[in-house]
């Protein structure tokens, strides 16, 4: 029984690693979430930024629980802490849940242990995040006509319709990606510089 | 138990609020509803016993709508676009910042987990939730440790990232062991329903928070 992690549920131990990493992935999460609203191409390329940074803390996870359920877990504690905030609206848990689904899938199909698997799976799980932006695109006008009413200057407006053209939507998708991706290799950087010669992984 | 003269505020009704919260920041098209909501959280604030970080709220809600509505319009563009979203957004954000200031000061962890216990949360969630809540402190604390050692050293620049991080995240795994040789020789893995020596009662206070956040709620969806 304990020679197969797939049967395995997450112990105690797993829990409190996930736990620990969560937070560390929120506090970067937040630093840029705080940023993305300086301004709103910041705020496209916010689930970049932060796909980019936060790679340590995920693949770290990664490596401690190679176990099912820990990247969902990971993604429902963001988005309960993040509710707090009432930054968490309708379409941002939407597309958490999705990728969250689907990063669980990517690290199932890979066995939890290559690298190539969990690069995959923090690629979707970045793009979890490009549903904090998305509305700008679902609810175009609604949004407009919404902010345009409580005090909006109009050049801020003509920014804003600049911003959430059908090409900027591409760059909201492509950004985690490229992200993740980079953020995956600084990682393995790391992980072979200080981690391993410290015996953490 | 000294502080029996402040309200006390049962966590599932914190969390009730935090949930109406969120609905009305998402549905609110009515000024009025947002700042009547926003005064109620701090009058509660208030009652509870932070006086002070009420004040406060209410002071920054009133410099965000003098920025909002007197200084952007009159300002220079730059300042104006870049501060029109984060101002907007904020001022969104504000009752659930308060529900949740009030929370963090007022709620120990341990009535927050019992709280979610009675409504049945899984108990894997809720350990995994309360580390990551209680870890928040202690990032901040490594973080102070790790600036302080980097200041004797000199360095700069990007260096500076790799310098914090790479401690953070040794630290933390260092700590999830230890946390978890504790947390397992007490029992964590013990299916047994668990006790608590905290016993939530919800009260009439409570229930007077819960009506006012759903009129509240309503008003929000309802008036356009």
């Amino acid at each position: 029984m304990a020679s197969n992690n797939l049967n395995r549920g997450l112990t105690g131990k797993d829990l409190i690693t996930v736990g620990i990493f969560s937070a560390l992935y929120f506090v970067i999460n937040f630093i840029f979430m705080l940023l993305g609203g300086l301004h709103p191409l910041i705020w496209i390329l916010m689930p970049g930024f932060i796909a980019l940074f936060s790679g340590i803390p995920f693949m770290l996870m990664c490596a401690k629980v190679q176990k099912p359920w820990a990247v969902l877990l990971m993604g429902i504690i963001t988005g309960l802490i993040y509710f707090v905030t009432g930054q968490f609206t309708v379409v941002i848990l939407v597309t958490f849940v999705i990728s969250c689904a689907l990063a669980e899938l990517a690290r199932a199909v890979t066995k939890y242990g290559s690298f190539q698997g969990n690069t995959a799976a923090f690629v979707l799980f970045s793009l979890g995040m490009t549903g904090s932006p998305l509305p700008l695109w679902l609810m175009r006008d609604s949004f407009l006509s919404q902010i345009s009413s409580q005090g909006i200057p109009a050049d801020y407006l003509e920014t804003l319709k600049a911003v959430s053209s059908p090409a900027m939507l591409i760059v909201l998708f492509a950004a985690p990606v490229v992200g993740a991706i980079f953020g995956a290799y600084i990682t393995r950087g790391m992980f072979k510089k200080h981690f391993v010669k410290a015996g953490i992984v | 138990m000294s502080m029996q003269k402040h309200l006390r505020i049962d966590p599932r009704t914190g969390l009730l609020l935090l949930v109406m919260s969120n609905i009305i920041a998402f549905t609110q098209n009515s000024f009025s509803v947002e700042t009547g909501w926003i005064l109620f959280l701090c009058l509660l604030a208030a009652f509870c016993g932070c006086g002070r970080a009420a004040a406060r709220w209410l002071l920054a809600f009133c410099l965000l709508l003098g920025l909002q509505y007197y200084v952007f319009p009159v300002s220079a563009k730059i300042i104006a676009t870049s501060f029109s979203i984060f101002a907007n957004y904020t001022r969104r954000m504000f009752p659930c910042l308060i529900v949740g200031m009030l929370m963090v000061k007022k709620t120990p962890l341990r009535d927050l987990i019992v709280g979610l216990r009675k409504w049945h949360f899984p108990q894997k969630l809720i350990v995994a939730v309360s580390v990551t809540l209680r870890y928040f402190p202690a990032i901040r604390e490594e973080a102070g440790y790790i600036r302080d050692a980097m200041k004797l050293r000199k360095i700069h620049g990007l260096q500076k990232v790799e310098c914090l991080v790479i401690p953070l995240m040794i630290s933390a795994t260092g700590t999830a062991e230890e946390l978890a040789a504790a947390a397992v020789t007490r029992g964590i893995e013990n299916p047994a329903p668990k006790t608590s020596v905290v016993e939530l009662r919800l009260t009439a206070a409570d229930g007077a928070c819960i009506l006012a956040g759903v009129l509240f709620t309503a008003a929000s969806c309802l008036i356009r």
